[in-house]
């Protein structure tokens, strides 16, 4: 049998399959001659049973078998066949496969002639089973080579994605579509994969994996706004220093906006009206194109707008609008980040100092187009988004207080920074009317400095010790995996408070118990076996290593070293 | 370390121990003690792991109360609950 097998995979290579399993019905058919018709009914139950006949390797055995399992329904059987034969790879499973896929013309039989005793039985029931999974094929146009059916391990499966490819080669080669049944699907595309093979080697891959398929990428035209806009949404994504990761890069635009706030002044300025207001805001870029070039003595700014201007002009509002909003979030939840706030406050400044420019520019537009209510309101609360650095450009909330107070000091220093600015800003305002404007802005944050000024005072008593706790609550909400309110947070530091003189006190009468006036690491660990924290199967080096960093766990634990010493010292 | 191996970018939980700040509280409570230098360490670790209970209590808590966010109400119990099982 092994030479027959043998031989088949060697015929394999050469003629068709048809010509492969014909040669193993032959041979087949001298066996057993009988059981041919008499089993033709069961031939796919008996399929079934050769895996376990097979292990059984008892004909008789098989044979009752078989005709027990003649209720089953053929497709399930089928179905069972190709999924049990994969597990096993037999070359029985192979040519199974072939079957499935072959075409119908030839009577087609797996492999049936594996095994000694039972493989006569077992080449009919495959042969019967391939003589009905014949008559169930439809023949499809072309025969397929047998590597393909080898190939194939899960015709059924692949039945929809066979038929993707065969839709796809169809559409590429002009062939027409078969409506054939599962088999012949994968038969018909295989085969015509194959042909196409020669044409476009990438389809076989597409047959096996139709997603990897390279499709001709779809050029659409491009949109210059669109371009336009999307550049200029990047660079103000970049720009702004949403994520700490950016940081490194934003700062570098950071500096670049300090001395040339080219990048960012004019998306900003654009987008401010549109926030506020739809309308005006055509005839407010037109006016910031005429304010700016009046006003080009004013700043370096102002020449780097210009350039700006007519690609600002392309882009759709409701983009910027959108843009802005996007980094927004990012920046109001980068500021929530601990470490992150320095570079933050750096970026902050920066945002701040956009801000404060943009509004002064939108207050100027604003007044030539003659809504001089809103514009107070927007610049007030340009301001009030500089003073507290917060980024919702939108009339939403502050983000938290702890970001407010954290950077109050750096937005203290841009504000005036940026009043240094201002008034060469403002004074090439043409309009009248931009005098009262100037003197706004002057006017609230005068009123805001000395605020500033004045909160640095009563705090330095508490704030050491405030600090020293925020590491602890910031650990606890760290910890805690989940958002917490500020009240709990306070109650936070009122429990850690108490733990401290809890700690203290218990340290104090345990230095007193060993007669000492200092306390030692002794006491700590005696401390934490009767808070249950040290105990036998857990001790304090074990949690020494696990909660703190490798440099406090070099001074904690007693480690030797080369030369007979041991650090630290006992 | 166990409990945190990978941390967000967002959230830079700062792993030293304000080993200043120990040494005030202590000698403010306590003036006429003396803390030794590793003894430090050990206080801020016997912090980290009284932090860390309350804050799996709270978060209990506030699970049993069906709550996504820890309230000062959560906060409270499980401070009762804690601060006595580390009176020691």
């Amino acid at each position: 049998m092994a030479e027959t097998m043998a031989e088949s995979y060697n015929r394999e290579s050469e003629p068709t399959t048809r010509t492969l399993l014909r040669r193993v019905l032959d041979t087949a058919d001298t066996r057993t001659p009988r059981r041919r018709r008499s089993a033709r009914v069961s031939a796919q139950k008996a399929l079934l049973e050769t895996p376990s006949s097979r292990r059984l390797s008892s004909p008789t055995k098989m044979n009752v078998r078989r005709r027990s399992h003649r209720a089953r329904s053929i497709g399930r059987l089928a179905h069972v066949h190709t999924s049990g034969n994969l597990e096993e790879q037999t070359p029985r499973t192979l040519l199974k496969n072939i079957l499935l896929t072959a075409p119908e013309s030839s009577i087609m039989m797996p492999e049936s002639v594996v095994k000694p005793v039972p493989t006569p039985q077992v080449v009919q029931s495959s042969r019967r089973e391939s003589s009905r999974g014949s008559l169930e094929l439809q023949l499809p146009e072309l025969e397929p080579p047998t590597t393909l059916a080898l190939g194939l391990l899960a015709p059924g499966r692949r039945k929809q994605r066979l038929r993707l490819s065969v839709f796809q080669q169809g559409m590429d080669q002009g062939l027409p579509l078969s409506q054939e049944p599962r088999g012949n699907a994968s038969a018909s595309s295989l085969t015509s994969s194959l042909n196409l093979t020669f044409a476009t080697p990438l389809q076989p891959q597409s047959v096996q994996r139709p997603g990897l398929a390279r499709r001709p990428p779809t050029r659409r035209a491009v949109d210059v706004g669109a371009f336009l806009q999307d550049l200029r949404d990047t660079s103000l994504a970049l720009a702004s220093p949403g994520d700490s990761l950016r940081t490194p890069v934003a700062t570098l635009q950071m500096d670049t906006v300090l001395e040339d706030t080219q990048p960012f002044s004019q998306p900003l300025v654009g987008r401010s009206p549109s926030v506020y207001h739809s309308l005006p805001c055509t005839e407010a870029e037109d006016a910031e194109r005429a304010v700016s070039h009046r006003t080009q003595s004013s700043g370096p700014r102002l020449q780097n707008h210009n350039p700006r201007k007519p690609a600002q002009l392309l882009a759709a509002k409701a983009k910027k609008v959108d843009a802005l909003a996007v980094s927004f979030p990012n920046n109001s939840s980068a500021i929530s980040g601990e470490d992150g706030v320095e570079p933050l406050q750096d970026g902050v400044g920066e945002e701040a100092e956009e801000r404060m420019e943009e509004g002064l520019s939108v207050s100027k537009v604003m007044d030539t187009t003659g809504t001089q209510g809103s514009v107070r309101t927007e610049k007030s609360k340009g301001y009030r988004e500089m003073t507290e650095a917060v980024e919702a450009k939108e009339p939403e909330g502050s983000s938290g207080d702890e970001d407010i107070s954290a950077s109050t000091e750096l937005a203290s220093s841009t504000t005036e920074f940026l009043q240094a600015r201002r008034p060469q800003f403002l004074e090439p305002a043409p309009p009248p009317s931009t005098a009262v404007l100037s003197s706004e802005p002057l006017e609230p944050l005068s009123t805001r400095l000395p605020p500033r000024a004045r909160t640095p005072g009563p705090r330095p008593r508490q704030d050491p010790h405030k600090t020293g706790l925020s590491h602890y609550v910031k650990l606890f909400s760290f910890y805690s995996k989940m958002p917490m309110e500020k009240a709990a947070l306070e109650m936070v530091e009122k429990c850690l408070d108490k733990y401290f003189q809890h700690l203290c006190d218990d340290l104090e009468v345990f230095a007193a118990h060993a007669g000492r006036k200092t306390v030692r690491p002794e006491d700590l660990e005696l401390l934490m076996r009767r808070q249950g924290l040290v105990n036998d199967q857990v001790s304090l080096h074990v949690l020494v290593e696990r909660h703190l960093p490798l440099e406090y766990r070099q001074l904690l634990i007693p480690c030797a070293f080369s030369g007979n010493s041991v650090f630290p010292a006992q | 370390m166990a409990f945190s191996t990978t941390v967000s970018q967002r959230k830079h939980i700062k792993r030293k121990a304000p080993r200043g700040f120990l040494k005030r509280v202590f000698k403010r409570q306590k003036p006429h003690l003396r803390l030794e230098t590793s003894g430090d360490l050990l206080v801020h670790l016997n912090c980290l792991l009284f932090v860390h209970r309350l804050a799996e209590e709270s978060r209990m808590n506030a699970f049993e109360s069906k709550c996504g966010v820890i309230k000062k109400e959560h906060v409270q119990a499980a401070a009762k609950v804690i601060l006595k099982k580390s009176r020691g």
